[in-house]
C-alpha cells in the first residue's frame, strides 16, 4: 500500500461551476471544440436538453487540479472517462473519487462527476505514479 | 466491430503553444504552471486532424458525439516543445462509432503519450443543424 492510502479511500470532493454561457464559450475558443451544441440553446432544446451541455472534456480536465492537490507527491500519468449523460450549463458539478488500487508506486482511482442528476455525468479513472526519489 | 480498415494519418508535427496551454489550464481549473494532461484534446480539434472526421461524418450524415476519452503518459508534455503525432482512425458498426487513437512522440522518437477518443456517430436527424 502507498503510505496512508487504502483501497476504498474517498478523495476530498471538489465542487466546480456552475458554468455560464461565457465560460462555455471561453472553453470552446481555447480548446477549439466548436460544436454548437455546447453554445446554442435552440440546438440543445431540439434534442430535449433544457440547456446546452458542458463540454465533457472540460469536466474530465477539471479532475487534474483535484488529483494533483490530493497527492502532490505522485504524478498523474493516466486520465480517462466515459461521458454518461450531459451535465448542463448552470448546474453545479461535484467531482469525487475512490481508490480502487494502491501500491508503493501507483494509485488507481475511480472518478465521478455529478451534476444535478442522480446518475453521474462522467465516470472516469486516473493513474498516479510516484516519481523516483520522492 | 470494425467495418473497414483503419485509416492512418500523420505524422503531424504539433507544438505545445505555451499561451494556449496556460489558457487551457486556467479554463479547466488549473494554475497554468504545467501543461495539462488532457491538452492533446486541443490538437484533436486541429483541422489537420479533425477535417477527416468532419468529412466522414458529412458523408455518413451523422453527428459525432464524444463518448469517451483517455490519455496515458510516459513523460509529460513540455510547453514550447514540438511533438510528432500519429493518428489511426477506425469505424465500428455496432454501435456506430469512430475510434481515434493518437500516439505522441518526442522529436527523437521516444514515446511520450497515447490517447484514445471514441465518438458515437448519431444520425443527423434530430440534431437539426448541428455539426
Amino acid at each position: 500500500m502507498s503510505d496512508d492510502i487504502k483501497v476504498g479511500d474517498k478523495l476530498p470532493e471538489t465542487v466546480i461551476g456552475p458554468f455560464d454561457a461565457q465560460a462555455l464559450a471561453r472553453y470552446a475558443e481555447v480548446s477549439g471544440d466548436d460544436n454548437p451544441l455546447h453554445l446554442d440553446d435552440v440546438l440543445a432544446a431540439r434534442i430535449g436538453l433544457a440547456a446546452p451541455p458542458v463540454h465533457g472534456m472540460k469536466l474530465l480536465a477539471s479532475f487534474e487540479p483535484m488529483l494533483k492537490g490530493w497527492r502532490p507527491d505522485f504524478t498523474l500519468v493516466g486520465l480517462g472517462a466515459k461521458f454518461i449523460q450531459p451535465i448542463l450549463r448552470g448546474e453545479t458539478v461535484t467531482l469525487s473519487g475512490r481508490v480502487l488500487r494502491a501500491s508503493e508506486t501507483e494509485i488507481f482511482v475511480r472518478l465521478f462527476a455529478h451534476g444535478s442528476a442522480r446518475t453521474p455525468g462522467l465516470i472516469g479513472e486516473a493513474t498516479l505514479r510516484r516519481e523516483r526519489g520522492r | 466491430m470494425p467495418i473497414d480498415a483503419p485509416q492512418s494519418l500523420g505524422p503531424f508535427r504539433l507544438r505545445v503553444d505555451p499561451a494556449r496551454a496556460a489558457a487551457y489550464s486556467r479554463e479547466t481549473g488549473g494554475d497554468a504552471a504545467s501543461v495539462p494532461l488532457s491538452f492533446p484534446a486541443v490538437w484533436l480539434t486541429d483541422p489537420t486532424l479533425f477535417d477527416p472526421v468532419r468529412s466522414l461524418c458529412a458523408a455518413l450524415d451523422v453527428v459525432p458525439v464524444h463518448e469517451s476519452q483517455s490519455f496515458s503518459y510516459e513523460t509529460p508534455l513540455v510547453a514550447g516543445d514540438s511533438y510528432d503525432v500519429n493518428v489511426a482512425m477506425r469505424r465500428e458498426e455496432t454501435p456506430p462509432r469512430l475510434v481515434i487513437d493518437a500516439t505522441i512522440a518526442a522529436l527523437d522518437g521516444k514515446a511520450v503519450a497515447k490517447s484514445e477518443t471514441m465518438l458515437r456517430l448519431v444520425p443527423r436527424a434530430g440534431f437539426g443543424a448541428a455539426s
